[in-house]
């Protein structure tokens, strides 16, 4: 059994269902984050885990006891919220000692700790300040070291990074990842940004309109993506609709044209299907060049024209207009991009493999607008 | 020293808009402040005069008056009790409609407004209606409770004890709107939750973080409460009981100087309580005033 088991777990707001007939475990150490789109259910999830909200139905296991119905503030939790949640009226040290003198810890253990988390999160000399004379990234830090402060057995965080700016994001995820490897605390992180869970969870579970799409490795969910939502939603990617015009053979029809791509056994022929390909992965050549086409052999290659060019440090981006409805978007490093420039006619090339085929029923379409939108909000 | 003074505030006097030395502000706040202290001087020197000499003779006559005493100290007493129970039952209930019942906030709105739409004198005849004349009606609705209350040894008719209940409700839109919108300030859920993820019950969140966290809503509640009582005629003249406003105006009635020095007194009384009050506040560990402050020393 895992150290952390959601059994069945429902969640309806009136008649609203937030969260649907959810099963997830969390190992002992280990970084599980949560991703969705607003509404998706993952800060639902959350806040049953941490007893601000009784599930429906369903059974929350920690440790092998059932602690679905005990009250938050008699379960093993430590929580970090999108707003830090710091008591303004306490310093920095008082905010951490508060869960220590709630367990009634003598005052020297205590002061020791305070300090030992202080230090940990890189905040030594500011144990005396006030919230509101902290940074929101220093003051999250502190609502990070109260959390931990208590020992929790899980770590809960629900969103802790969105208030704070690009920069001051991406060196306190790491702090976070740092920290919870260090003292090797089972975590469950919330967010929305598919960047920040592929780089600091152990395993993610991507959620859409409250279920779960696909639980895996980070490397898994970007590079093998099960479902259509967790294609679109997570990472760029380029996404054709079309008919499996040979399952076997690996032979799309995609708008007048005919993708390779790897066999689907598990799909038929005449399947509708979405056809992913991530950026990084097309290349692209001058049209020019055109008779090189063909020695390709078996390859994709599919001509368009530069609309924009895009540069993003160590490679450029290239939106290429294939038809009137269609736009492609090409990863290029920025070193081999020099040569292409706007309105200019070239031809980008992808390889079958680096094709994901995947079923396309009415809800997956359902599923992929939604997606869509979220990356429009983007 | 003033070659000092002069070069500190020289930066501050290049940051003002030309044209403003003697503005339109400083008129109005003349003319606000006169329009405070004039009324109060000339019931002050009335309070002083008598006959053709300025003395303090009547504020002698005030002092050694029994009445004034007396009434005082029971005012005193019957704003300390309402502000005290009204603060201790409002408090918490608020907490609990923005945490648990966030859907009655409307009707608590409505119901800390019907107050001001009752008058004291119809509240007063409701009470008396209600707890003097044995109404089989509302003693069943009361589940036997008013016929208690209504006959000795719990009798409440005409008691300060029943005052203080009608002062509590009176107060209600005083108390209840500064701290609801203290709470509203003070992202009361999340403060609350992060409190019970460490352990805390509910109590003692309420105690330990979110009392402390709305004090200047608790203590203007406060203030507004025992200021309203302090002065409040209607209700205690209709339960017969003898107040401090009461004698005010029998004073006033026979010996106008009199009431003039009391009513400063009770002027300068209020007065120190509310700089208490305000004191009080700033003096808060945390709170912004005394940053400013520290901000101000580290200056200078």
């Amino acid at each position: 059994m895992a150290f952390l088991e959601l059994e069945h777990i429902t969640k309806y707001f009136g008649r609203t269902a937030a969260v649907m007939d959810i099963n997830l475990s969390v190992e002992q150490g280990e970084f599980l984050t949560l991703l969705g789109p607003s509404g998706c259910g993952k800060t639902t999830i959350l806040r049953m885990v941490a007893g601000f909200e009784t599930p429906s139905n369903g059974n929350i296991l920690l440790d092998g006891d059932d602690i679905t119905n005990r009250s938050a503030s008699k379960r093993p939790m430590g929580m970090v919220f999108q707003s830090y949640a710091l008591f303004p009226h306490m310093n920095a040290e008082q905010n951490i000692a508060f869960g220590l003198s709630i367990k009634r810890t003598p005052k020297d253990v205590i002061a020791r700790r305070c300090a030992e988390l202080l230090e940990l999160v890189g905040l030594g000399d500011k144990g005396r300040n006030f919230p509101h004379q902290l940074s929101g990234g220093q003051q999250q830090r502190v609502a990070l070291a109260r959390a931990l402060a208590v020992e929790p057995k899980v770590l809960l965080l629900d969103e802790p990074l969105s208030a704070l700016d690009a920069k001051v994001r991406v060196s306190l995820r790491n702090e976070i990842r740092r920290i919870q490897q260090q003292l090797k605390m089972t975590a469950i992180y919330v967010t929305h940004d598919q960047e920040e869970a592929l780089a600091i969870s152990d395993r993610i579970a991507v959620m859409a309109r409250g279920s779960i799409e696909q639980l895996d490795l980070p490397e898994e969910i970007y590079n093998n993506p099960r479902t259509v939502f967790a294609a679109t939603f997570v990472g760029t990617s380029n996404h054709f609709n079309g008919l499996l015009e040979s399952a076997s053979e690996g032979l799309c029809q995609v708008e007048h044209q005919t993708l390779h791509v790897p066999p689907v056994p598990n799909l038929h022929d005449g399947d509708r299907v979405l056809v992913m390909v991530r950026p990084e992965e097309v290349s692209v050549q001058n049209s020019e060049e055109g008779v090189n086409v063909s020695a390709n052999g078996a390859g994709n290659h599919i001509a368009g024209v530069i609309e924009l060019r895009t540069f993003l440090g160590p490679f450029t981006r290239f939106h290429v207009r294939v038809n009137e409805s269609t736009t492609m978007t090409a990863d290029v490093p920025s070193q081999q991009a020099r040569d292409y420039y706007v309105a200019q006619r070239v031809v980008l090339s992808f390889p079958p493999d680096a094709c994901q085929v995947l079923p396309l029923d009415k809800e997956a379409v359902e599923l992929e607008r939604l997606a869509e939108a979220e990356e429009e909000k983007v | 020293m003033a070659q000092a003074v002069r070069e500190i505030n020289l930066p501050v006097r290049k940051d003002r808009p030309k044209g403003q030395g003697l503005g339109v502000d400083k008129i109005f706040l003349t003319l606000v402040l006169l329009f405070l202290i004039v009324p109060l001087g000339a019931t002050l020197i009335f309070g002083l005069s008598s006959g053709n000499s300025i003395n303090f003779n009547t504020f002698q006559s005030v002092f050694t008056d029994h009445d004034f005493s007396q009434t005082l100290l029971l005012s005193l007493g019957l704003a300390l009790a309402s502000t005290i129970l009204a603060i201790l039952l409002i408090t918490p209930t608020a907490y609990w409609v923005q945490l648990r019942l966030p859907r009655a906030r409307p009707l608590m709105d409505f119901l800390a407004l019907v107050p001001f739409a009752v008058p004291a004198i119809v509240m007063a005849f409701g009470l008396v209606e209600v707890y003097g004349t044995g109404n089989t009606l509302i003693n069943i609705l009361s589940f036997g409770l008013v016929p208690v209350l209504s006959n000795e040894p719990f009798n409440v008719v005409n008691t300060p004890q029943l005052l203080v209940c009608a002062y509590v409700i009176i107060s209600l839109p005083f108390v209840y709107r500064p701290i609801d919108n203290n709470l509203r300030a003070i992202n009361t859920k999340v403060l609350s939750e992060a409190a019970y993820s460490l352990g805390s019950g509910w109590w003692r969140t309420f105690l330990t973080i979110i009392l402390p966290n709305i004090l200047p809503g608790v203590i203007s509640a406060a203030l507004l409460t025992f200021s309203t009582v302090m002065g409040e005629f209607t209700l205690a003249s209709l339960f017969s009981i003898y107040t401090f406003p009461i004698y005010l105006n029998v004073t006033g009635q026979n010996d106008a100087h009199k009431a003039a020095s009391l009513t400063i007194l009770s002027f300068f009384l209020t007065m120190i309580f509310v700089l208490g009050i305000i004191l009080l506040v700033r003096i808060r560990p945390g709170s912004r005033g005394n940053e400013d402050r520290l901000d101000i020393v580290a200056a200078k």
